[in-house]
C-alpha cells in the first residue's frame, strides 16, 4: 500500500507544481495573485479527478476503493450500532439453522449410505387383490436363488439377521450377527478397511459356508482394540471357530454397526424368509422388471402357497432409499423441517431487507449529497452493495459458526432409531458452500434492489425532504409494514407446527400404554442352544432362574414374558370356536409365565390368570386382552370358551422348540387389560397370552419388577444366573420407562426442534416490528411534536404508536393463521400423530404473538411518549 | 468506475492527445505545464490541452513504458518531474507520426471534392 500511496502523493504534488507554474505565469502576466491562481485552478479543472483518473491508470484504485468502501462501511456499522446488531443476528440465527438442517437433511436423508448408487437398490413387495402396501416380501433362499436368475435384474443379494452366541474366555457374547449371500459386498459395493470381504466362494457348493467373519468397526475395537494383527484370529461363533478375514469401515452398517457379517448358509430345504434386495440390468425399466418378478411370484405361490397373499398377485419395486431408517417417519418430519427452515431464512431475509429499507430512506438525504457533489451511479452502488456484502458476509460467518452448535443440538437430541446407521450428521462442504452462497445472495439481492432504489431518487425532493419530513416517504413505510406482516405471517406458520408438535408429544406422554412402565427391569436370557438341547432343560432352567431371581432382595415379581413384553409378539391367525372364520385376521402371540401381570402391573378384568403349576405343566389355557375378547360378539363372556391358534399347530423353526402334544385349541380363563402392543399411537392389537412352557425358544425375555431403583438390582440379577450358568448371555438391561423412551423420542425430537424453530422465528419477528415500530417513531418525530403541541398527551402517543405496532401484528396474524389452516389441509402435518390444530393452540399463537408485537413496539412507543415537543418540533433539520 | 464522460473540452480525438504528448517529449525532457503550453503554441492557440486530463495521459504512457519521468527542477526553481521519451517511444511516436499523416491525407482526400460542390 506504501507504494502506491507515494505514488499519489507525488501526483500531488506534480499538479500543485503545475498549477503553481501556471499561477506564476499569469501573475508575470499581469494578474493579481489570488485571481492568477484562481484562473491557474480554472485552467486545470477538477483536480481530485485529475489525480482519480491517474491513480486509475495504475488499476490499483479498485482496490484502494474496495478498501475505502469496506472502512466506509465499518464505520457506517459502527456508528451505527443497533443496526449492525440486529442485521447479523437476523443473518446469524437465519443462515445458522438452514445450514444446520441442510447438513442434517443431507446426512440423514441425501447421502445417508456409502453405498454405491444406493437410489438404484430396489426391494420387492407382494400385494394381493385389495392389500395395502406393508413392508417388503421376503423369500426363502430357493426362490431367491430363481430371483436372481431373472433377466431383468443385473444383481441380487440377500440378508438374514439371527442371533449369535460369542463365546469368550470368560464370558458369552449374544449379538444378532448378519448373515449375507456370496455377492452382497460387491453389490453394496464398499471396500473392506482391512483385508477382504464375503465373496461367492465363501459359500462352498452344496451352500456350506465357510467359517469367516468380516467385523464391524465397533467390534474391531471393542474385541481387538482396532488393531491390524486381528485379521487370521478366531472368534467362536455359536460354537464354531470363525476366521476374522475382515474390518470394514466406520461408516459402514449393513443392518449393525455392532456386530459381525457372515456367509449365509445356503441350504435350499431352509424355508426362513430371507430379505432379498436387487438392482435392475441396464436398460431395464422398473416396471419391466415388476412385471418379470410378478409371474415369478404367481409361479411361487402355487408351489408354497403359504408365504404369497391369496388371489391375484401384484409386485411392486420399492426404492431401498425410500423403505429404509433414511425414508421412513424421520423423512416426513425432515421434509416438514425442511421447509420450516425456508421459513426462517425467509425471516431472516425479510428482517435484512426491511433494516437495509429503513437505512437507506434515512440515508436517501446523504446519498443525495453525494450524488450532487459528482458521485458515480454505479460508484454509489457500490458502495452501498459492499456495504451489504460485508454485513452478510460477516453475518455467514457467524451463521456458518452458530450451525455448528445447532448441529450439535440436534444431533444430541435426534432418535438415533430413526437414523441409519451409516449416516454421519456432520456440516459438510457442500453444505458450506450452499450457506455461502445464502449468505451473499442474500446480501446481493437485499443490498442492490434498496441501493438501486436510492441511487435515482429526484435529488432536489430527497434534498428538500430532509429524509425525515413530516411527510415521511408513505410508500416506504407500506413496503416495511408488508414486509413485517410477512414475517408475522411466516412465524405465526412456524408456532403452529410447534404447537402441534407440542400437543402431540404432551398427548403421548399421556397415553396410557396400560401396565405400569416404572420400576420395571427387563433383559435377554439367551441360553446355548447346544448345551441346552431339550425342551424340557430349557424350561427347568428358566424356571430356576425365575425363582432365584423372584427370592432376591429389593426383587417384588419376576416373569417371563416373550413377545409379552412392549411392542413384541408373534402373529397367529385364529378361529374362535362358535363363530366364523375370517381370513388374514390375526391376533399376537405372548408367551408368559405366571406373575407376568404382576411383574408389569396388568389388571385382570375377568376370570383368572395362570397358577404356577398349570403354566409348568403347559396346560391348554390362555388369557385375552380386552381388544381379544371384543372379537367375540357384543356381550359374549369369552372366559372358557376355547379358540384355535393355528401358529401353535405349525412346525417352529429350529434352534425354537415345541413342547410335544401341544395343539392349537386353548380354553381362555381370564381377560386382561389392553396394553399398547404396537406402538404408543396406535390401537391395541388383540392378544393371546399363553403358558411359556409350550415353546422353548434358547432365548427369553425377563422381566423383574422392583421395590426400588431397577437398576439397582442389576448386579445381584447378574450375579445370580451366573452362578447358574457361566457361559449364559445376557442382553442389554433395560428399563421398560426406556423402552418407552425410544417410542417418544421422535415426538420429543419434533416438538424440541419445532419449538427451537418457532422460538427463532419468533424472534426475528419481534426484531423486525421494532425495527419498523422504532424506525417510524423517528421519522416522525415532527409529527409527534406537532400533535403534542396541539394536545395530544403521552399517553395518547404512546396508544398511537402501540396501536400502529399491533394493527401490523393483527394482519401478520390472521394471514399466518390461514395459511396454517391451509398448510394444514395440504400436508395434514401427519408427522404430529393425531394432534389438531385447533382453538387452544391458535389461542395460545395469538396471544404469544401479540405479547410480542407489544414488547417489541412498547420501547419506541415510550420513547415517543417521552418526547419534548419543543425539540421535536425544531427537529427537522 | 467513473460515470463522468471524459473531459473532451480541447477537441482533441481520442488518442491524438498521446500522439501530442510523446511528440513534445520527444524534444527534450519536460515537465507536465510545458507540455501543455508547448503544445498550445506549437498549435498556435488552437488546440487547448484540458491541463486536468493531461496528467491521466502521462501515466498511461508511463504505465506503457513510451516515456519516463525524473525528478528535476522547473526554470523557475520549482520542483517537478521530468518527462523523456524511452526507446519504445520513439518507435511509437514514428509509427503513429506516419499513421497520422496517412490518415489526415486520406480523410483530407475525402473532404475535398465536397467542399468543391458544395461552393
Amino acid at each position: 500500500m506504501i507504494w502506491w500511496k507515494k505514488r499519489g502523493e507525488r501526483l500531488k504534488d506534480e499538479i500543485e507544481a503545475h498549477i503553481d507554474i501556471e499561477t506564476q505565469e499569469n501573475i508575470e502576466a499581469g494578474m493579481r495573485p489570488e485571481e492568477a491562481r484562481h484562473a491557474a485552478m480554472k485552467k486545470f479543472g477538477n483536480v481530485v479527478l485529475a489525480r482519480e483518473r491517474s491513480r486509475e491508470i495504475w488499476g490499483w484504485l479498485w482496490g484502494e476503493r474496495l478498501w475505502q468502501d469496506i472502512r466506509y462501511a465499518l464505520r457506517g456499522l459502527r456508528r451505527n450500532p443497533g443496526f449492525a446488531t440486529v442485521a447479523l443476528l437476523s443473518l446469524m440465527l437465519g443462515i445458522g439453522a438452514s445450514v444446520a438442517l441442510f447438513s442434517v437433511v443431507y446426512g440423514i436423508l441425501i447421502a445417508p449410505y456409502p453405498y454405491a448408487k444406493p437410489n438404484e437398490i430396489w426391494a420387492p413387495a407382494v400385494l394381493g387383490p385389495n392389500d395395502p402396501l406393508r413392508g417388503w416380501h421376503r423369500y426363502t433362499r430357493r426362490e431367491f436363488l430363481e430371483i436372481q436368475k431373472l433377466p431383468a435384474f443385473s444383481n441380487a443379494m440377500a440378508t438374514e439377521v439371527h442371533q449369535v452366541l460369542m463365546t469368550g474366555d470368560t464370558s458369552t457374547e449374544s449379538f444378532y450377527g448378519v448373515f449375507l449371500t456370496g455377492g452382497a459386498f460387491n453389490f453394496i459395493g464398499v471396500k473392506p478397511l482391512l483385508g477382504r470381504t464375503i465373496q461367492p466362494y465363501d459359500i462352498r457348493a452344496g451352500g456350506k459356508p465357510n467359517p469367516v467373519v468380516v467385523l464391524t468397526y465397533g467390534l474391531w475395537r471393542r474385541q481387538f482394540n482396532g488393531d491390524a494383527h486381528a485379521l487370521g484370529e478366531t472368534l467362536i461363533l455359536d460354537g464354531v471357530p470363525h476366521t476374522v478375514i475382515g474390518v470394514m469401515p466406520s461408516r459402514f452398517g449393513w443392518w449393525t454397526n455392532e456386530a459381525f457379517w457372515l456367509p449365509m448358509p445356503m441350504d435350499l430345504s431352509d424355508e426362513t424368509p430371507i430379505n432379498a434386495i436387487m438392482r435392475l440390468s441396464p436398460g431395464i425399466k422398473k416396471e419391466v422388471a415388476e412385471q418379470q418378478l410378478n409371474e415369478l411370484n404367481m409361479h411361487l405361490a402355487q408351489v408354497n402357497p403359504r408365504e404369497f397373499p391369496k388371489g391375484q398377485l401384484h409386485t411392486v419395486l420399492l426404492n431401498y432409499m425410500d423403505i429404509t431408517q433414511a425414508g421412513g417417519p424421520m423423512k416426513s418430519s425432515l421434509n416438514l423441517l425442511l421447509a420450516a427452515v425456508g421459513l426462517l431464512l425467509l425471516i431472516a431475509c425479510v428482517n435484512v431487507a426491511n433494516l437495509q429499507l429503513a437505512r437507506m430512506t434515512s440515508r436517501s438525504r446523504e446519498i443525495a449529497m453525494r450524488m450532487a457533489i459528482g458521485a458515480g451511479r454505479g460508484r454509489l452502488v457500490r458502495q452501498l452493495l459492499t456495504e451489504s456484502a460485508l454485513l452478510s458476509v460477516v453475518g455467514g460467518a457467524l451463521g456458518v459458526l452458530f450451525s455448528f452448535a445447532v448441529v450439535q443440538a440436534i444431533v444430541v437430541l435426534i432418535p438415533s432409531d430413526n437414523v441409519p446407521n451409516e449416516a454421519r450428521i456432520t456440516i459438510n462442504g457442500y453444505v458450506l458452500l450452499f450457506s455461502l452462497a445464502i449468505s451473499m445472495l442474500t446480501g446481493i439481492v437485499f443490498g442492490l434492489v434498496p441501493a438501486l432504489r436510492s441511487s435515482h431518487p429526484d435529488l432536489a425532493d430527497a434534498l428538500k425532504d430532509g429524509g425525515s419530513g413530516a411527510g415521511g416517504s408513505i410508500r416506504g413505510q407500506a413496503t416495511r409494514s408488508g414486509l413485517v406482516v410477512v414475517e408475522i405471517a411466516l412465524s405465526v406458520i412456524l408456532l403452529t407446527g410447534a404447537s402441534l408438535a407440542i400437543r402431540s408429544f404432551i398427548d403421548l406422554l399421556r397415553t396410557d400404554p396400560g401396565f405400569q412402565p416404572e420400576k420395571t427391569l427387563t433383559m435377554r436370557l439367551a441360553l446355548q442352544p447346544d448345551r441346552y438341547p431339550t425342551l424340557e432343560q430349557r424350561n427347568a432352567f428358566d424356571r430356576a432362574v425365575l425363582e432365584n431371581i423372584a427370592n432376591l432382595p429389593g426383587v417384588q415379581a419376576a416373569a417371563i414374558g416373550n413377545g409379552g413384553m412392549p411392542y413384541s409378539g408373534w402373529e397367529s391367525s385364529y378361529t374362535l370356536e362358535g363363530q366364523p372364520r375370517f381370513d388374514g385376521r390375526k391376533v399376537v402371540l405372548s408367551l408368559i409365565s405366571s406373575d407376568y401381570l404382576r411383574t408389569l402391573g396388568i389388571p385382570l378384568k375377568r376370570g383368572r390368570t395362570f397358577t404356577s403349576a398349570e403354566v409348568e405343566n403347559g396346560m391348554h389355557l390362555a388369557l385375552i386382552n380386552e381388544s381379544a375378547a371384543r372379537l367375540w360378539p357384543a356381550g359374549t363372556d369369552p372366559t372358557n370358551r376355547r379358540m384355535q391358534v393355528d401358529a401353535l399347530g405349525q412346525p417352529l423353526r429350529s434352534p425354537v422348540l415345541l413342547a410335544p402334544g401341544i395343539g392349537p385349541e386353548v380354553t381362555i380363563i381370564g381377560v386382561i387389560g389392553d396394553t399398547k402392543n404396537d406402538g404408543l399411537r396406535d390401537a391395541t392389537l388383540p392378544a393371546v397370552y399363553l403358558p411359556y412352557t409350550f415353546v422353548a425358544p434358547p432365548d427369553r425375555q425377563l422381566a423383574v419388577r422392583t421395590f426400588g431403583e431397577p437398576l439397582g438390582i442389576l448386579n445381584a440379577v447378574r450375579q445370580k444366573i451366573h452362578e447358574m450358568d457361566k457361559g449364559l448371555a445376557l442382553g442389554r438391561p433395560m428399563t421398560i420407562d426406556e423402552m418407552l423412551g425410544h417410542e417418544t423420542e421422535q415426538p420429543r425430537f419434533n416438538m424440541a426442534i419445532f419449538s427451537g424453530f418457532a422460538a427463532l422465528g419468533l424472534t426475528l419477528a419481534a426484531i423486525g416490528i421494532y425495527c419498523v415500530i422504532s424506525y417510524n417513531v423517528t421519522q416522525r418525530v415532527h409529527e409527534i411534536g406537532v400533535r403534542m403541541a396541539l394536545g395530544a398527551s403521552r399517553d395518547d402517543i404512546l396508544k398511537w404508536v402501540l396501536r400502529a405496532a399491533l394493527r401490523v401484528a393483527a394482519i401478520g396474524l390472521f394471514i399466518g393463521l390461514c395459511g396454517s389452516v391451509a398448510l394444514e389441509k395440504l400436508v395434514q402435518f401427519n408427522v404430529f400423530g393425531a394432534a389438531n390444530f385447533d382453538a387452544v393452540s391458535s389461542a395460545a399463537i395469538i396471544i404469544v404473538l401479540f405479547s410480542v408485537a407489544l414488547l417489541a413496539g412498547w420501547l419506541p412507543a415510550r420513547r415517543a411518549g417521552k418526547l419534548d415537543p419543543v425539540t421535536s418540533l425544531r427537529h427537522e433539520a | 468506475m467513473s460515470t463522468r464522460e471524459p473531459d473532451n473540452q480541447s477537441g482533441l480525438l481520442q488518442g491524438t492527445l498521446d500522439l501530442l504528448i510523446l511528440q513534445t517529449v520527444a524534444l527534450g525532457p519536460v515537465h507536465g505545464h510545458a507540455i501543455a503550453r508547448s503544445i498550445e503554441s506549437r498549435s498556435r492557440e488552437v488546440l487547448q490541452v484540458g491541463h486536468g486530463s493531461l496528467y491521466p495521459a502521462l501515466q498511461r504512457l508511463i504505465k506503457d513504458g513510451l516515456i519516463a519521468a525524473e525528478d528535476g527542477t522547473s526554470e523557475n526553481n520549482r520542483k517537478a518531474r521530468f518527462y523523456r521519451l524511452t526507446k519504445k517511444g520513439h518507435r511509437r511516436l514514428f509509427a503513429e507520426t506516419s499513421r497520422w499523416h496517412r490518415l489526415s491525407e486520406a480523410i483530407g482526400r475525402v473532404l475535398t471534392p465536397l467542399a468543391e460542390e458544395s461552393k
